[in-house]
């Protein structure tokens, strides 16, 4: 789908609907179908990507444990890893080990990639969720305003906003809002005060989302500061996206009232506020969406900064660990994931558009 | 529409009643949510490993001084060894090459598991079968074979006789005696599967434990040791990324102590803050500048010999130490620090206290060096701390200074760094040095001792007294052979001494900056003073509040 399609509003209703096709699948479950093959291509090129990078950089023994091993060390080293295996057993090790949820072991600290996974992982994604959330909380109503004051100086206000968020480095941005809120008492680093962290340690069952695992402990006081941690870096990040779905509510809303079918809901004398509400907001917000899975891969990408910034101890942080470590082997594995989470999430949107607006079924 | 509007709402309400929730809930910042927590110590320092055949670093150091019993140990305030989980430990009479312990009877792991002799030289053998490149295995590179003769009885059969260095090794990343029905012989025991096991006889286990973010220490009851019983029943540690948040922390009092690392600025920032204290302790951490004697500049061994004696006439240690290092760090005129015994200022007998033009410029003049001298000075950015580029920064001024040298500075990412100087790279170049255990020869021996193309026996690769070239030097090795075996204290601080001496001499090293132990305490925090002694353990069997 272009990008031109993507932006483009709905038609109204009573446009001429185009001619379905015969089949035995209805449109929507092909175009979910199509949807899907076109999904593991694309997952392969980026594992492949992954795996190429990781060996073209160098040897990863070398690079980790260097200046530590003599040449027979890193020799017993590299035959432990696989890595003096020819390239496409490598290669075939690493992908049937995706398909087995083993990601490989770090070459600094012995631990299992999988482990890290499951642990880091939760917390990014939960970071990732109250970033969106601050994301639509703040892009959304702003660029309803903007919209409604096109060229006006609330207008020119917003959209000034909205490229500061955007070009303002995350970590500049996390460490202005440590600085304004924690003489308020507010907390500066860390997914949750240390009582906290070592009570929710005794949960069961144990998801290692922090939000989740209070709820289900059940005490309002620690649901309170999970949430209280979460704030300034869910802020942080959130921004960052916040100041995209700003611009494009704002640019979808205004084309949509420009539309005929808006321009003859005003003629029958239907309010500006139902027009906007009604006929107008909905069909901006499409687009929205499907912007938001291009996001997610932004999101990750600020979430490395973020959480160094934060200590939320999640994969971003994890990754930037390693990659100091230079343990290429524990950076395959979360990099690979991550991969992984942007196709999934990509192929979600494809899901959700498909629901939302008709045209992508035919 | 109206069931988005509801959403919306819906949303909305929601936030507004999570900010609300956050607002007034919990965590109100004044230390009390975390009163479940005992003491809570933050440090950056990183676990690597809690198995010690799997690391050789602070981080796990700190957590394996609490958890695990050693045959021998430092009691608080003293560098005097005392037994741990042994009853004694000596120099077999009939044959000085054998080191025997004796294990104190009745001693259990907190899983319930006796701790006997087979445990312990279990626990030894396996460092050096498993051999991990992030491992231990070459502090024990004085130990030909470990075996438990009976049930309480362990025998070192030891490379050279009645030395007097390996019963320090026993307090070192070597020592820790683990549980043998527990660990595997052949590879290293993951942290969660360690924390599980519950394999600890230390004086305290570990109770939660999530690696690199937080570890919850509960006394144990049933240790019987050195340290002597746990003054805090409970003690939390919170891992950092970044210093700043280590800082802003302590200074928000969220946690109790800030253990390594903060920056020069902010202890000196938070040494003003009220309610903070700041504790310094026995220094033992080393800076020093590393000649490689092949490729340094000179164009014979007399002229570089000369270049290395004007460049120790022109340093001002002074001035480092309180321009970059707020104090924190005080001039080493020696590479063995200040306090331990037999430790002399061998480069300030030599050479002065303050910078000396003219001394510099004779020493140039006499070997035939016309100055100014090209030095190419490296130093690394990253691995011993953020200082380090205003250290050489001022290392240079001083240097150019005194008009004898133009000094290229360059910097290169400690990876990189630790390949390089290795592989001659590098002619004049930073280096550092955290002592294994408190004995003067842990400052000596790791730089002077004889090398071959191995590289054992000398990590930095200076080729002072490597075997192949004409920097070897026999009347370092027999000075050093002497101080390692003699077990007459007077005789052998006297050998140490002319070892700093000869060192100071041929300048090889330059000693710069001894580093103090910091830590940062909130009023009502005992104990940190106690801690922070020449032996270089942090102990939460001190701390109490």
């Amino acid at each position: 789908m272009s990008t031109a399609e993507v932006l483009a509003p709905l038609e109204p209703a009573g446009a001429p609907t185009p001619t379905r096709r015969r089949g035995p699948l209805s449109p929507l479950a092909r175009y979910l179908l199509v949807r899907l093959a076109l999904l593991v291509p694309m997952i392969w090129v980026l594992v492949t990507m992954v795996f190429v990078l990781m060996r073209v950089i160098g040897d990863p023994i070398q690079a980790a444990l260097g200046g530590r091993l003599n040449a027979e060390q890193i020799a017993e080293r590299k035959a432990d890893a696989g890595l003096d295996r020819p390239i496409l057993t490598q290669y075939w090790e690493y992908i049937s080990g995706l398909f087995r949820g083993d990601f490989g072991t770090t070459l600094t600290d012995n631990r299992k990639v999988s482990d890290i996974l499951v642990v880091n992982g939760a917390a990014t994604l939960e970071l990732a969720f109250w970033s969106l959330l601050v994301a639509f909380a703040v892009g959304v109503p702003l660029g309803r305003l903007a919209a409604r004051y096109r060229d006006r100086v609330p207008d020119v206000l917003l959209r000034l906003f909205s490229i500061l968020v955007y070009a303002a480095p995350v970590f500049f941005v996390g460490l202005l809002l440590k600085l304004a809120f924690t003489p308020f008492g507010w907390p500066s680093s860390g997914r949750a005060s240390i009582a906290t962290e070592l009570t929710l340690q005794d949960v069961h069952p144990k998801t290692n989302i922090m939000i989740v695992d209070a709820i289900l402990w059940g005490d309002p006081a620690l649901i309170g500061d999970v949430l209280k941690h979460a704030m300034l870096p869910a802020i942080a990040l959130g921004l960052l996206t916040g100041g995209v779905f700003l611009r494009l509510v704002r640019v979808n809303l205004l084309q949509t009232l420009r539309m005929d079918y808006v321009t003859a809901a005003r003629a029958r004398g239907i309010s500006e506020r139902r027009v906007m509400n009604k006929h107008a907001f909905r069909n901006a917000l499409v687009p929205v969406v499907t912007v938001m899975g291009m996001q997610v891969a932004l999101l990750l990408g600020g979430a490395i900064l973020t959480e160094t910034t934060f200590e939320w101890k999640g994969l971003g942080y994890q990754l930037s660990e390693y990659l100091i470590r230079r343990d290429f082997l524990a950076v395959q594995g979360i990099v690979t994931v991550i991969a992984l989470i942007v196709g999934a999430m990509s192929f979600l949107i494809d899901v959700i558009v498909a629901f939302v607006d008709p045209r992508v079924r035919f | 529409m109206t069931h988005f509007r509801r959403g919306t709402a819906l949303v909305a309400v929601s936030a507004l009643a999570g900010v609300a929730l956050a607002a007034c809930g919990a965590g109100n910042n004044s230390g009390d949510s975390n009163s479940g927590a005992g003491i809570i110590v933050g440090t950056t320092d990183k676990v690597v490993s809690i198995d010690p055949a799997g690391s050789y670093d602070n981080g796990s150091l700190n957590v394996q001084t609490q958890v695990y019993q050693y045959l021998l140990n430092f009691p608080a305030g003293t560098t005097d060894l005392t037994p741990d989980a042994a009853s004694k430990c000596e120099f077999a009479t009939d044959d000085p090459t054998k080191y025997v312990c004796t294990i104190k009877p009745g001693l259990t792991f907190a899983n319930g598991n006796e701790l006997t002799a087979s445990d312990v030289a279990f626990s030894f053998n396996r460092i050096v079968t498993i051999n991990d490149p992030s491992g231990p295995a070459s502090l024990l590179g004085a130990m030909k074979s470990v075996e438990a003769t009976d049930d309480s009885t362990v025998t070192f059969t030891l490379n050279a006789p009645n030395d007097q260095t390996f019963p320090q090794v026993l307090v070192t990343s070597a020592g820790p005696i683990v549980d043998e029905e527990t660990y595997p012989a052949d590879k290293v025991l993951d942290d969660d599967a360690a924390v599980k096991a519950n394999g600890f006889s230390g004086p305290y286990t570990i109770a939660k434990y999530s690696k690199n973010q937080l570890a919850e220490f509960k006394a144990n009851p049933a240790y019987d040791g050195t340290y002597g019983k746990a003054k805090t029943k409970t003690v939390t540690m919170k891992y950092y990324a970044k210093p700043e948040n280590l800082k802003l922390d302590i200074k928000n009092k969220d946690i109790d102590v800030a253990y390594r690392s903060l920056t020069p600025t902010d202890i000196a920032d938070l040494e003003k803050t009220d309610g903070i204290n700041v504790v310094t302790g026995a220094g033992g951490e080393l800076r020093y500048i590393t000649f490689n004697l092949e490729t340094m500049p000179g164009d014979s061994p007399e002229q570089k010999l000369a270049i290395r004696k004007a460049m120790a006439s022109s340093v001002d240690r002074a001035d480092i130490a309180k321009q970059v290092y707020k104090d924190t760090f005080t001039p080493a005129y020696s590479m063995v620090p200040d306090g331990q015994a037999g430790a002399t200022e061998a480069f300030k007998d030599t050479y002065g206290d303050a910078p000396d033009a003219d001394a510099a410029k004779k020493f140039l003049d006499d070997a035939g060096v016309t100055a100014p001298v090209t030095i190419k000075l490296q130093y690394n950015p990253d691995h011993y701390g953020s200082s380090s580029g205003e250290e050489y920064a001022a290392i240079k001024r001083q240097l150019e200074a005194s008009g004898l040298f133009k000094v290229d500075l360059q910097s290169t990412e400690w990876v990189t760094y630790s390949e390089e100087y290795n592989a001659d790279a590098y002619p004049v170049f930073q280096l550092g040095w955290f002592p294994d255990f408190p004995d003067a020869d842990n400052y000596l021996s790791p730089f002077l001792s004889p090398y071959d193309k191995e590289k054992s026996g000398n990590f930095t690769n200076s080729h002072y007294n490597d075997l192949d070239t004409e920097f070897a030097d026999d009347e370092m090795t027999k000075l050093l052979d002497s101080e390692r075996t003699d077990g007459d204290k007077a005789s052998r601080e006297a050998t140490l001494g002319k070892i700093q001496e000869r060192l100071a001499d041929q300048v090889p090293y330059l000693p710069l900056l001894t580093g103090s132990q910091v830590a940062i305490g909130v009023d009502g925090i005992d104990g940190l003073d106690k801690t922070l002694d020449a032996s270089f353990k942090f102990r939460f069997t001190s701390l109490s509040k």
